[in-house]
């Protein structure tokens, strides 16, 4: 756990969902624009996992909702990995050992206490890696252990994370867990401790890889520690970003070591081939992002203060599922229409909306969500309640012809102006607490995100 | 075509209430109020009253849906009794339905009636409702002010006005209209306000601040409807006519289609331009004596008066500068304050608008009184301006 550095904070319209489609769409599909994440893979994968101790949802499939998300076939088999942050590095195994085209994601947003050692540790982020035959890197070996070690707990009854003594869990993780299962790992790839080049071993407590590395005779880079000191611990998805990063520094050749933590111990060794796509673009974001200086917006944005926001936010939707079956998956792959004459419209409508056709039709499907488009009018309403104001809303025009009235996120220094080109990022929607549900819809944010910088 | 309704509809009498934060009575009290001044005005006996059109726009704040709410209020004797909604164009859709009902011979006298009881819902705004279901999973939640905001950047940008040149002139519509509610007994701010405080007001919703936004009021108002021959029986030897009554509203087209520019309200100007054709006017700047336009906020204002063809395309914010829209210019908008300082109870705002230009046509506005006053205008919009419901009509005198 870090005790220096900064942690990655979500806004209040991010959850593990929204988290995992941003990092995943890459994965699936090219992104317009200069800063277009790579393609891993043109077709589609066959499985997507998701991996979370945070999820929303407890029996509604968050892999289902990611794969509406990304506009992936209904064929695709979703599988929800929870309960453990080695949830992400089992689901990740389970993909490698399958040999097939997937889809892995980890992501997490964990409530937190205010004032608790976990609100300054973790963080929130996701990670998404895709697997095939046709990979950079290859699985050359592996051991998995399951021994329930509570070093940390959370639960229905005690959703924040409780912790135990850290030098009791760094002795027995070091001794009876990662030592041994790494170990056989290597036994498993044929390799020694001291070949592996590369680490993402995420730790339940700080300096363990130390105690581990020392043990083994490793002198590799965990990329895992640098992670924690600058976005914080991920949970379930810091082990996959860490193996981003390691992957981002390995060429061809180098053994990379992958280490899962949580109820046990999965250790992996990747053996690279070629430079990883997309790597070095996730390693780049960590050094994305704004800074936030308020500690009661904090407190706001990981939920750990319960504000009083006066009449305006006493206001409640509820959605319909026979609405969210009929159109949702359209709203929540952003998913409009074209006409016969070509123009692109959303939400699609019986009769479309271009003025040169009168009589209905039906549109041919269009998904927006990787498009870039233009601000036409916009403002920041100061008036409406919303978690984190101001509320940024205004018309945004998609070059197809597409015009859509949206909300805008990640506000640049000096707000949106008209004419400013923007991209489609997952959010919530909206959220009825009382009801315990969600809508999803994408949002227009500033087209390149912002740099951290020095500061 | 059809020849529309000119000169075949009279108003007789009209009344309307004190607007603002009216503590003291419900949205019954306040169209009993309206509904009684307009009754004496036009001198007739409630039982002549042959259909009736209530406009209210937010059904869940204290009115009601459905006839019953006025019909219980005025306690109407089995009165075909018809409410209307169309957001802040309310209260001249139920004009409309009343003038209609006349016009067609169906009825020889009838009511319309627009009310609103904003003040109860405990805060300041127009309540937040649902887009519905289907629209709730995409749509953003902009406040009103958030939507009229978004005229000023597009406007700024088409006609490369810098911003703060924008802004002065939009603090001119509100310092013009706090002027002319100083002189209006029954609106609900009537203090004059001076520019700077406007300018540096707190921001509502970029670049709107508090002075940009009209005032949420309570308040009701009603028109006594008949024929012009009618009301020569009534002594009303020349009576205040409806020279056009029309409306326009948006089928999606400056929401979801790539044409429009954000810096103007289409429906405005196709009503319009169907108001001054049933009215037989062929020049606006020339013809128009007076206005009472819908200005929810000040850049709305700025935007109809090119709307309504009376500012070229961006000359609006140089002429408000000119005073072309005071008191004293060419063609005074908001003689009585308008919704900024009269108030803006939604459904009674359009007749409020009609309420001003009938008694400017009869000499009766007192401290407001213009000198000429032959043909006055009444904008009435609801919705947003990227979806809106625009509603204008033309009142003058018969002979």
């Amino acid at each position: 756990m870090p005790r220096a550095g900064s942690r990655a904070v979500a806004g209040w319209d991010e959850d593990a969902l929204t988290m995992a489609v941003e990092a995943a769409r890459s994965l699936v599909g090219p992104m317009a624009g200069p800063v277009a994440g790579p393609v891993a893979g043109s077709a589609a994968p066959a499985a997507f996992r998701f991996a979370s101790t945070s999820a929303y949802f407890t029996d509604r499939s968050q892999a289902t909702l990611a794969v509406d998300a990304l506009a992936l076939p209904s064929g695709t088999r979703t599988v929800d990995a929870a309960n453990s942050r080695r949830a992400g590095t089992g689901a990740l195994l389970d993909a490698l050992l399958g040999g097939r085209e997937e889809i892995v994601a980890a992501s997490e947003k964990r409530m937190t206490q205010a004032g608790s050692a976990a609100q300054l540790a973790f963080g929130d982020g996701a990670a998404a890696i895709r697997t095939g035959d046709d990979a950079a890197a290859r699985l050359i070996g592996h051991a998995v252990l399951s021994h329930d070690l509570v070093d940390r707990y959370s639960s229905t009854d005690h959703p924040a994370s409780y912790a135990y003594e850290e030098r009791f869990v760094r002795d027995i993780a070091v001794s009876e867990l990662l030592v041994p299962t790494i170990r056989a790992a290597c036994e498993s790839a044929g390799i020694a401790p001291s070949e592996i080049t590369q680490v993402a071993c995420a730790e339940p407590v700080s300096a363990t890889w130390k105690a581990v590395a020392r043990t083994l005779g490793c002198s590799a880079p965990n990329h895992c520690e640098t992670l924690a000191a600058q976005a914080g611990d991920l949970g379930a998805a810091h082990a996959l970003f860490g193996l981003g990063l390691a992957l981002a520094k390995a060429g061809p050749g180098e053994k990379v070591l992958l280490v899962g933590f949580g109820s046990g111990v999965d250790a992996l060794i990747l053996e690279v081939l070629a430079p990883v796509p997309g790597a070095a673009e996730m390693a780049a974001t960590l050094g994305e992002g704004q800074i936030l200086t308020s500690f009661s917006r904090f407190l706001n944005l990981v939920g750990a203060v319960d504000l009083d926001w006066g009449m305006r936010s006493e206001f409640e939707q509820k959605a319909q599922a026979t609405v969210l079956e009929r159109i949702g998956r359209d709203m929540i792959g952003f998913v409009g229409g074209r006409d016969s004459l070509g123009n692109v419209q959303f939400p699609k409508s019986p009769i479309p909306v271009n003025p040169a056709l009168q009589a209905p039709e039906v549109l041919e499907d269009v998904r927006l969500a990787e498009d870039l488009a233009t601000i036409v009018s916009v403002t920041a309403d100061r008036l409406n309640f919303t978690p984190d104001p101001p509320f940024d809303f205004g018309l945004v025009q998609f070059e197809n012809g597409a015009r859509v009235l949206m909300e805008m996120v990640d506000r640049p220094d000096g707000g949106f102006a008209v004419g400013q080109q923007v991209r489609m990022r997952l959010r919530i929607k909206a959220q009825n607490p009382r009801l315990g549900f969600r809508t999803y819809f994408w949002k227009a944010a500033p087209a390149a995100r912002p740099q951290l910088g020095e500061a | 075509m059809a020849g529309g309704i000119r000169d075949k509809v009279a108003i007789v009498g009209m009344g309307c209430t004190r607007f603002g934060e009216r503590w003291d009575v419900g949205a019954d009290g306040l169209m009993v109020e309206a509904y009684a001044e307009a009754l004496a005005d036009a001198g007739i006996e409630r039982d002549r009253i042959e259909a009736v059109w209530v406009g209210n726009a937010l059904d869940d704040i204290n009115v009601g849906n459905s006839a019953l709410p006025a019909a219980h209020a005025l306690r109407l004797d089995k009165v075909p009794v018809t409410r209307v909604e169309n957001m802040c164009a309310t209260g001249t859709e139920a004009l409309r339905g009343a003038a209609y009902a006349v016009a067609s011979g169906a009825v020889d006298v009838a009511l319309a009636i627009g009310v609103e009881k904003l003040k109860d819902t405990g805060y300041g705004g127009l309540p937040l409702r649902t887009k519905g279901v289907q629209n709730d999973l995409w749509m953003p939640y902009g406040s009103a002010p958030g939507t009229f905001a978004q005229l000023a950047g597009a406007y700024a940008a088409r006609n490369g006005i810098d911003a703060a040149d924008l802004k002065r002139a939009m603090a001119h519509v509100s310092w013009k209209s706090h002027q002319n509610g100083a002189l209006s007994p029954k609106a609900h701010l009537r203090g004059a306000v001076d520019m700077d405080k406007i300018l540096n007001a707190p921001l509502i919703a970029d670049p709107l601040g508090l002075f940009d936004c009209c005032g949420v009021s309570d308040g009701a108002a009603a028109a006594i409807v008949t024929t012009p021959e009618i009301a020569r029986a009534l002594g009303k030897a020349d009576p205040v006519t409806i020279k056009a009554i029309q409306l326009s509203a948006s089928n999606g087209w400056e929401m979801q289609f790539g044409a429009w520019d954000g810096a103007s309200v289409p429906n405005t100007r196709a009503a319009a331009a169907r108001a001054y054709a049933e009215a037989g006017i062929r020049d606006p700047r020339a013809e128009l004596d007076l206005t009472e336009v819908h200005d929810c906020f000040s850049i709305t204002e700025l935007v109809i008066m090119e709307d309504l063809g009376l500012s070229d395309e961006g000359r609006a914010p140089a002429d408000i500068m000119d005073g072309r829209y005071d008191r004293d210019g060419a063609i005074p908008c908001q003689l009585d304050g308008g919704l900024k300082c009269f108030g803006h109870p939604v459904g009674a705002s359009g007749l409020r608008m009609a309420y001003e230009v009938y008694n400017q046509l009869q000499g009766r506005a007192g401290e407001r009184q213009r000198d000429k006053a032959d043909f006055g205008l009444t904008h009435n919009l609801g919705g947003s301006p990227f979806n809106s419901v625009a509603a204008v009509a033309i009142l003058g005198r018969l002979n």
